[in-house]
């Protein structure tokens, strides 16, 4: 293992009975790095967001987080220090506004008690001062001013993606994990998400991991590529290895090369 | 274009010091019958009654129906302070505290089940625990056992009612404005993803319920109180489902909401007493028109605090329309 991994997955396996959701996965993430998982429909890729974030405890293996294992940590304590992710399907909190959204994904880093909020103290007014100030600047960041008080369910597909990601922002995550985030996206609408990604990075200094089916924004921001194929770790490397990768050819493009 | 809520309080305080005003008037003047005078403390006590279920039915979106074990729990623990420690009136403060407390604690142990039990189950646990309560007071000598307890000193009057109406108006929009009372809207929602935004769930429902079970207990502090004894047969279905029926057709998740629920079943219950068992005919009924054609309630998730900062931000002529043609789905 290597240590200065922010992430480490160690011989992970997840089973749901007989289903092999992962089966015995290992990689290392570095600090900083744009780290792309792809893989077929079903090869794991989502449960891997999903044993990371604490959702699933493994069947059996590690997972490191700043060399820490984190695997029975509850995924509040999770997401509060340091992990946050998007969800393939978008899962906003669709009857709240915009804003509140963002101010919900506070949560852990607002410092007050029970008592601050019954007296109103100076503190529960400073804080909340503040994490409106927070969200507003992040919703400013991602272009969603316009529509802070407007409930999050009522707004097109777009916005509502980056409303996500800003929403996973403002839990202030050190490695920000994100879902597919250009399903449903044409080319020109992937190059802006590809730059938003990388300034989101730069700005607020993450590392990023990114399950996507999109090669275009996979090979373009990755600087590693983890292959998954029925759960199973298929590849890993720079994306011009994994492009000319035979075995990694023959799982997404097994048909093209019977044809030919 | 972000209009800040300031003064988000007046919206529903200023109407409950209007209605105070025009009770004190009432009474002093002696401008109202005594039996209205009645309904007016009925009402009173109940909007308590359903601010504290609203925030576990409510704002959580639990299906709980523990209140009736709840109220039990205030009711009873308040006679019996009163009856043994705390005689003299002007104790009637430690009194409801006292009341209020103790279903709070009992509201504690309630909230644990909510965290791995869900719906259907959920129901079934918070209504069996109702029902313990009330077939445990039946059972307990020390308290009258079924015959309940009588000669209960009549402390509570119009000023203590909507005294701890106000004061329960200002702790739950205290509560829902601040990060504990946006983690149960969210949980409300979809409570993985609040997990996965940092919230803590349990910490969250923890809350909702000892608030709503303390707001609960108050108010059956102050119906024995009013009523001068109280008894197991109280806290059964009939309190239940009067509960449902109150948070249902006021709305759900609304401090407004909670008090016109109250007030409108509290006069058509009253004003219908001689109806006797057709009153659960009524009641029953009420509740299957509310679920039909008014799923909302009147007020579900709306505040009349709303409408007075619409009418601001109407009148302040906004800006925003600028900002709306911004977005195509990038
Ligand atoms: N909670 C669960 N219970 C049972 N089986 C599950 C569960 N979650 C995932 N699986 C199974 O595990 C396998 C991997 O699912 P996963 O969602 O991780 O795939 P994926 O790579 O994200 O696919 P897609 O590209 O379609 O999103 C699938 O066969 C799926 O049916
Ligand atoms: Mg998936």
């Amino acid at each position: 293992m290597n240590n200065e991994a922010i992430v480490s997955f160690k011989n992970v396996c997840m089973y749901f009975g007989g289903v092999k959701a992962i089966d015995d996965i290992s990689f290392d993430v570095d600090e900083g790095q744009v780290f792309g998982i792809i893989g077929p429909n079903g090869a794991g890729k989502t449960t891997i967001f999903n044993v990371l974030s604490g959702i699933y405890k493994p069947t059996s293996g590690d997972i490191y987080f700043h060399n820490r294992r984190i695997n029975n940590l509850p995924p509040n304590y999770i997401t509060g220090n340091g992990i946050t992710r998007t969800f393939q399907n978008i899962r906003l909190f669709e009857n709240q506004t915009v804003l509140d959204n963002l101010k919900i994904a506070h949560y852990s880093h607002i410092h007050y008690g029970i008592m601050d909020v019954i007296f109103t103290s100076n503190r529960f007014k400073k804080e909340e001062e503040r994490i409106e100030e927070e969200s507003l600047a992040i919703l400013d960041f991602m272009n969603l001013t316009a529509y802070a008080e407007q409930k999050a369910g009522a707004l097109p597909y777009g916005a509502q993606r980056r409303i996500e990601i800003a929403r996973a922002l403002s839990c202030k995550p050190e490695v920000l994990l994100l879902d597919e985030p250009a399903a449903g996206m044409n080319p020109v609408e992937i190059d802006e998400l590809n730059q938003l990604i990388l300034k989101i990075r730069n700005q607020f200094n993450l590392t990023v991991l990114v399950v996507e089916h999109q090669m275009r924004l996979v090979m373009e921001i990755c600087n590693e590529i983890l292959v998954t194929n029925f759960g199973r770790k298929l590849a890993i490397g720079k994306p011009n290895d994994i492009k000319n990768n035979p075995e990694v050819l023959e799982a997404y493009l097994g048909k093209v090369k019977s044809n030919e | 274009m972000i209009t800040k809520r300031k003064n988000h309080l007046l919206g529903d305080v200023i109407p409950v010091i209007i209605i105070a005003a025009i009770l004190i008037v009432l009474k002093e003047f002696k401008l109202i019958s005594t039996s209205r005078l009645l309904i007016l403390q009925y009402i009173g006590l109940y909007s308590i009654f359903v601010l504290g279920i609203n925030m576990v039915n409510g704002y959580l979106g639990i299906f709980s129906l523990a209140h009736a074990g709840f109220m039990a729990s205030g009711a009873y623990a308040a006679a019996i302070s009163s009856k043994y420690f705390f005689k003299e009136s002007w104790m009637f403060p430690l009194i409801l505290l006292f009341g209020g407390l103790i279903a709070m604690l009992i509201g504690l142990i309630m909230s644990i089940p909510s965290f791995k039990a869900k719906g259907d189950y959920l129901a079934i646990i918070t209504l069996g625990f109702s029902l313990i309560v009330q077939s445990f007071l039946q059972n307990w000598r020390f308290v009258g056992a079924s015959k309940g307890i009588n000669n209960v000193a009549k402390f509570t009057n119009i000023y203590w009612v909507y005294g701890c109406l106000l004061f329960a108006i200002i702790i739950v929009r205290k509560f829902i404005n601040s990060k504990y009372g946006r983690s149960l809207k969210a949980i409300r929602e979809d409570q993985v993803a609040s997990e996965l935004v940092s919230v803590d769930v349990k910490r969250a429902k923890t809350i909702a319920f000892a608030v709503s079970a303390f707001l609960i207990g108050i108010s059956g502090a102050l119906l024995v109180h009013l009523l001068g004894y109280t008894s197991p047969s109280a806290y059964g279905y009939t309190n239940i489902v009067d509960g449902l029926v109150m948070v249902y057709l006021g709305g759900m998740g609304s401090i407004t909401g909670s008090i016109v629920g109250a007030t409108l079943w509290q006069i058509l219950i009253q004003t219908l007493k001689n109806l006797g068992t057709w009153r659960w005919v009524v009641g029953g009924g009420l509740l299957c028109v509310i679920m039909i054609f008014l799923t909302n309630g009147i007020f579900g998730n709306k505040e009349l605090s709303d409408a007075i900062h619409a009418i601001r931000k109407y009148f302040s002529r906004s800006k925003t329309n600028k900002t709306i043609s911004e977005e195509t789905t990038k």
